[in-house]
């Protein structure tokens, strides 16, 4: 019983990185209707940004999120307005996903000539430290990634859905036309939304920097990931995310615990490829936008 | 009729220079043409799928590695079956099968999925398979396996496996073409264009979906266990490769998704930019492979058949003002 309870709160604390690792993912997706493959670019981005700022400026990774997040909102926006926009305007929505694929590839490779193939951590001096209560232990960083990632999440919930910005996202995921007649920049929120995505990926790069090992190669696992989240949880919604992270998170520890370490993946698209077939909506189905 | 004779011609005119080449070509030539058609065969038997119903596989690679596998554990299991290049035989169909099996039963439940959702559970089936082969210790895909090497003596190692690549670049090809020229082939095209549509107007999509992903899996495990023969001794990592997948993709978008001679065509300049071109740039071989996918998506959506044919479009548009000027 012990044990189930541990491998229960490790799942969730692992699961809430997962979620935000996956938001922008899923508000990309909800939004523009783009799988974006270069996600987990982001994500290693932002763990590499933060691992830098970390060893030169000794800059705790927690504090690093904000200019991590700041680089990679421009970087987004940018990549949105000029790559993905053309790809699209000129060939296809699926073309978009080759697109992001072959960008992706460029900035493995890069980042793998920049700092090497070999796996890094960043271990600020909390790193090694855990908390205990009764016979469940937890690692400092879990809990600190834990929160983290939900303040984010919600900081994203009620900007999306109390500002003014958050309502002109959603009218532009429900109809872009429309939105544009009534006077919003579809083109201009669309790389903000995807700015947006990126900036969160980053930020989740930041905190997963310190509480697992990444190397250039781990960008294909947290894309994959992403999309599993979004499938789970359904598209588009901070709510869904979390959902779909957490049991993520779950699935996740409760194989490696009860069936074997190595299955875990396995575990994942298995049920990545049931959940297709029974809900394909996820969870939460759409949270907003019409039927895609 | 005339176009049909002279491409067959010309067919028969490569195959023959192809068949003569090794004679007077050194060993580095061979290889890259060996690696070429290894890939344009992959190529071949993607697009069959991929190509011509429009289901974009992510995770072809997972076919490369089961036929690899079930190769190697089929000899080591129930011995060898001859000697010499005929040793081949067994292993090798018998791979195909498997895959062509395996295809089969995933098929019902993973072709329900359309457009990216079957391109990611397709890259998801390969990292599953990829990972079971790995860790689970009876496929020994940590650890790795051998498999006798078929090459005559006498012969150099490169000259065997071109003509045996070759000779399955053929036969993947001539596969295609009948495809494309079958009742099956039409039924692909349906299902690519509009699959509600083509379903309503009679056409039995499920089961040419999953005949065409049988196929091609069929054809890509074949190649992966004669892939296997070439590289002798394999790990999991050998040939569950995340690029072979996206090779398969790039080169056909390259030459011309659907199209019969596009995916050789893709084949052959990327492998020429990539092998001849840019052969001391081997560490770079990734960011140099997403700058040209990138650059082609964008100038040219179509690939290089697609651009080619809408420039004789537009040229043969101003002959046609020209004519209708002069006649006026």
């Amino acid at each position: 019983m012990m044990l189930f309870l541990q491998t229960t709160i490790n799942g969730l604390a692992l699961g809430g990185i997962y979620a935000l690792a996956a938001v922008g993912f899923s508000l990309v997706f909800g939004v523009l209707g783009i799988v974006n493959l270069t996600h987990g670019i982001f994500v290693i981005a932002g763990a590499y940004g933060a691992l830098i700022l970390f060893t030169q400026f000794g800059i705790d990774p927690l504090i690093a999120i904000v200019p991590v997040a700041a680089v990679m909102f421009v970087v987004g926006y940018l990549y949105q307005r000029t790559i993905i926009h053309w790809a699209i305007s000129r060939a296809s929505l699926v073309a978009s996903l080759v697109v992001t694929f072959g960008v992706a590839m460029m900035a493995r490779n890069a980042l793998q000539l920049a700092f090497g193939p070999d796996i890094h951590t960043i271990t600020p001096s909390y790193s090694f430290s855990s908390l205990t209560l009764g016979d469940l232990r937890i690692d400092v960083v879990r809990v600190v990634g834990l929160a983290a990632s939900l303040f984010l999440l919600i900081a994203l919930a009620v900007i999306l859905n109390k500002t003014h910005f958050g309502r002109a996202i959603r009218a532009t995921a429900q109809q872009p036309l429309a939105a544009s007649l009534c006077g919003l920049n579809v083109r201009n929120l669309h790389g903000l939304t995807f700015a947006s995505g990126a900036a969160m990926a980053a930020a989740s790069g930041a905190i997963i920097g310190i509480v697992q090992p990444f190397a250039a190669a781990s960008e294909v696992a947290w894309t994959l990931n992403a999309f599993i989240v979004v499938v789970l949880g359904g598209i588009g919604s901070p709510a869904g995310a979390l959902v779909g992270g957490l049991l993520l998170g779950l699935i996740n520890a409760y194989t490696a615990q009860f069936i074997g370490p190595a299955l875990t993946q396995a575990a994942m698209f298995l049920v990545l490829v049931l959940m297709l077939l029974v809900r394909p909506n996820g969870l939460l189905g759409n949270a907003f936008g019409e039927t895609r | 009729m005339s176009s049909r004779t002279t491409a067959i011609a010309i067919t028969v005119l490569l195959v023959l220079v192809a068949a003569l080449l090794p004679l007077w070509m050194g060993p580095f030539f061979t290889r890259v043409i060996q690696l070429f058609f290894f890939s344009a065969a992959l190529a071949v038997a993607w697009n069959i799928l991929g190509g011509f119903s429009g289901y974009w596989s992510f995770g072809h690679a997972a076919f490369i590695g089961m036929g690899a596998f079930s190769a190697a554990h089929l000899v080591a299991q129930l011995g060898p079956f001859g000697s010499g290049p005929w040793s081949m035989v067994v292993p090798v169909l018998a791979a195909g099968l498997i895959c062509g099996v395996f295809a089969a039963i995933i098929a019902y439940p993973i072709l329900r999925l359309r457009g990216i959702y079957f391109a990611i559970a397709m890259l998801g089936v390969s990292q599953v398979v990829g990972e079971l082969v790995n860790n689970v210790r009876w496929f020994q895909g940590g650890t790795g396996v051998f498999l006798q090497s078929p090459v005559p003596a006498g012969m150099r190692p490169e000259v065997f496996y071109y003509y045996i690549f070759g000779a399955l670049l053929l036969l993947g090809f001539l596969i295609s073409v009948a495809v494309r020229n079958a009742r099956f082939g039409y039924a692909l095209f349906a299902i690519r264009e509009d699959e509600d549509t083509a379903m309503m107007l009679g056409v039995a999509t499920e089961r040419y979906k999953i005949m065409a992903f049988v196929l091609s899996a069929t054809l890509v495990g074949m190649l992966g266990a004669v892939y296997g023969y070439s590289v002798g001794y394999l790990t999991t990592y050998t040939v569950f490769r995340l690029d072979f997948s996206l090779n398969m993709i790039v080169f056909c978008l390259i030459g011309g998704i659907g199209t019969l001679y596009g995916p050789i065509i893709g084949t052959a300049i990327m492998l020429f930019i990539t092998q001849v071109l840019l052969s001391r740039f081997l560490d770079m071989h990734l960011l140099i492979t997403g700058a040209i996918v990138v650059t082609i998506i964008l100038l040219m959506p179509g690939g290089v058949i697609g651009a080619f044919n809408s420039l004789r479009r537009k040229s043969s548009d101003q002959a046609n003002t020209t004519r209708a000027e002069a006649a006026r």
